[in-house]
């Protein structure tokens, strides 16, 4: 089975497993008599796991049609993915937590100091093979911006960022 | 109607205004130029600066951000060969080649040129039918306003890119996402577990600026570190006369101008299908009746003016619905319609009777950051090109702070901070799964409407669903609608190979 079958099955049955969770909570909403509050939602996770089955079909269609079909006619979706990119799962879940981190930091230890730490750390992640990590470079951009956005929107659009730490300032 | 232009100039001729507007116009140019930003982020992420002005220093600054970032791809489309966004797909065709030949300004210059003359085309189409088709807006009922939802809601979902199951089922999700919170008519709290940040729904905001931007930055994550990012090469500006072309050029490529204006402004209108669609359609088209159309692809400035004029004669299609039936056509204006609501004015026909003084001073803001744009992105280009070359990995965490700002200065609260991950992490599976997002966002904002004007409509009938089929205009909608769903479904079942596609795939 060609990897983007798998894919576009992987894709239809997490629309039908959305859908369904969708349904059972729409069932629960209290109603079902005439026409109130569940009704579009009912019919809403009717429609979309009735969209659910039918990703699932397109890709068991697709799948029979490519063993059909000799290995180099692929079915017309390959034209989208076929350009080769190198993937590097190990950064996307890096800069997820560090995303996570700076926000779960934010209220604690405050705005001024999470966001030039994480932007320090978010620039070292997502540095190019080819430069350099050039780390006064780095941690300079990463304060100056950290202290311009904080005061720009204390002073100028009256947003009061979370101070944490810094609250004596 | 010449009183209220003259009053909306009044109130855009403020030093004030004037010099947000020149900003406004300076940073979209930036969002269009560099890749991977787009109009769409600089709207969303200049909404929270708006929050302390008032309505007409707000609305103007938004709309200049809109046109600077539309016509902004050019730069990156003629100078890089990327299109800075999918607007200026086909001016890479023929913008790329000329700037090999050494006639790169030439091409920007004819690029902006008729740029300026695109929009102004449709700013000028858009005063004078939007208060015509505000004024037939005004007998709509819920009937109506239901059938326009679907209708749209349809038409965005089948025409985005990839398939139409996937799509409707983005159009569709963004629905479900908008039932959370207080349920229209007689409410009651849906799927808030409790929550009570909940009780309001997630914010329009925080679900855009996490499926655009935060996304975008995950996806960055993905392959940056292996990506070479492109050198902007300079231009010289030395011994360039005027705009860089002649004036025998410039009237040779009008009727090619007046037919793309016209294609750019009828796709603009359509939701769903905006300036990424109308570049395409109109290069194709202007290919086709050239009488030199071997050397489209090659360095035909033909190419160039087709797409430009046709992808800002987007920017006065789309304000179209916007401003008088309330509703979005493509992902912009979705934000638009954020900018306009925090700020207290809710788009439709009665915009017209209410705010009429408002209105024409959006008309002269348009027409004002348009005449900016023309002269700041030609003789500011050089400065341009320089921004062109910051670092990815250095701008895009930047933009990921200034996000997690806009989201918390909604109001005040770490819940809308959170929101804009899970919906990023939710944008970021999108690109995965090759769904578009944009079905999920216009789902998301027309659901409620779509939701309540049913509820409406059906207490007006008695429960009967029948007077949505019988009532003319509703009921066209609605049949529009489905033909466009089986249509489409036809044409999935018999493939051919379509033009548009062609080219893409090239």
């Amino acid at each position: 089975m060609s990897t983007l079958n798998k894919k576009e099955l992987i894709i239809g049955v997490a629309m039908l497993g959305a859908s369904i969770v969708y349904m059972v909570m729409a069932y629960r909403l209290p109603g079902h008599e005439g026409v109130d509050a569940a009704t579009v939602p009912v019919l809403l996770a009717g429609l979309l796991s009735l969209l659910g089955v039918m990703q699932l079909f397109s890709a068991f269609g697709n799948k029979a049609q490519a063993a059909a079909e000799t290995p180099s006619q692929l079915p017309d979706d390959s034209a989208e993915v076929a350009a080769p990119e190198i993937i590097e799962p190990k950064t996307v879940l890096k800069t997820l937590g560090l995303i996570l981190g700076y926000m779960a930091l934010l209220g604690p230890v405050g705005f001024p100091i999470m966001t030039a730490v994480y932007l320090y750390l978010q620039f070292i992640v997502l540095t190019p093979l080819n430069h350099k990590v050039r780390h006064p470079t780095y941690a300079l951009i990463a304060v100056i911006s950290s202290a311009v956005i904080y005061l720009l929107f204390r002073e100028a659009f009256d947003l009061m960022l979370p101070p944490g730490l810094l609250n004596f300032l | 109607m010449l009183e209220l232009l003259q009053q909306g100039f009044g109130a855009v001729f403020s030093l004030n205004i004037l010099l947000l507007m020149a900003i406004g116009v300076a940073m979209g140019i930036v969002f269009g130029a560099v890749p991977g930003l787009s109009a769409t982020m600089a709207v969303a992420l200049c909404l929270p600066l708006t929050f302390t002005m008032g309505p007409q220093a707000g609305l103007s600054l938004l709309v200049a951000l809109f046109i600077g970032a539309t016509s902004g791809g050019l730069i990156s489309a003629i100078l890089l060969k990327i299109p800075g966004t999918p607007s200026s797909i086909a001016t890479v065709f023929d913008g790329g080649p000329l700037m090999e030949q050494g006639q790169g300004v030439k091409a920007l210059g004819v690029g902006i040129v008729f740029s300026f003359l695109g929009t102004i085309f449709s700013i000028a189409a858009l005063m004078f039918i939007a208060p015509q088709l505000a004024k037939v807006a005004l007998s709509f009922g819920p009937h109506e306003y239901f059938a326009i939802a679907v209708f749209s809601l349809t038409l965005i979902a089948t025409l985005s890119a990839g398939s139409m199951v996937k799509g409707l089922f983005a159009g569709a999700l963004g629905i479900a996402v908008s039932t959370i919170g207080i349920a229209p008519v007689e409410a009651v709290r849906r799927f808030t577990f409790g929550i009570s940040e909940l009780n309001g729904g997630f914010s329009m905001l925080t679900v855009m600026i996490g499926m655009f931007a935060v996304a975008e930055i995950i996806k960055l994550a993905e392959t940056g570190r292996h990506a070479v990012q492109g050198k902007a090469r300079s231009v010289s500006m030395k011994n360039i006369k005027g705009f860089g072309f002649s004036l025998k050029e410039f009237r040779e490529q009008l009727p090619n101008a007046g037919r793309s204006g016209l294609i750019g402004l009828g796709i603009g209108i359509l939701p769903g299908i905006g300036a990424g669609t109308s570049n395409l359609v109109s290069y194709i088209i202007a290919k086709k009746r050239a009488k030199d159309s071997d050397s489209y692809g090659k360095g035909n400035i033909g190419g160039v003016v087709a797409s430009e004029t046709a992808n800002n004669a987007g920017i006065g299609g789309a304000m179209m619905p916007l401003m008088t039936l309330g509703i979005p056509g493509d992902t912009v204006t979705a934000i638009m319609l954020g900018g306009f609501l925090i700020h207290g004015i809710q788009p439709g026909p009665l915009l017209f009777v209410s705010q009429g003084p408002l209105v024409y001073t959006i008309f002269a803001a348009l027409i004002v950051a348009t005449v900016m744009m023309l002269f700041m992105e030609f003789y500011g280009l050089r400065l341009f090109i320089k921004l062109l070359d910051v670092p990815k990995h250095i701008l895009l965490p930047i933009i990921l702070v200034l996000c997690v700002v806009g989201a918390f200065g909604l109001s005040s609260r770490l819940f809308d901070v959170w929101s804009i991950l899970l919906f990023g992490l939710l944008g970021y599976a999108f690109v995965k799964a090759g769904t578009p997002a944009a079905p999920f966002i216009i789902g998301f904002i027309l659901g409620p409407m779509a939701e309540t004007n049913l509820r409406r409509g059906l207490m007006l009938s008695d429960n009967n669903f029948m007077d949505f089929l019988t009532t003319p205009i509703a009921g066209t909608f609605l049949g529009l609608a489905l033909a466009f769903v089986l249509w489409q479904v036809f044409s999935a079942l018999r493939p051919k190979p379509s033009a548009i596609n062609e080219i893409l795939r090239t």
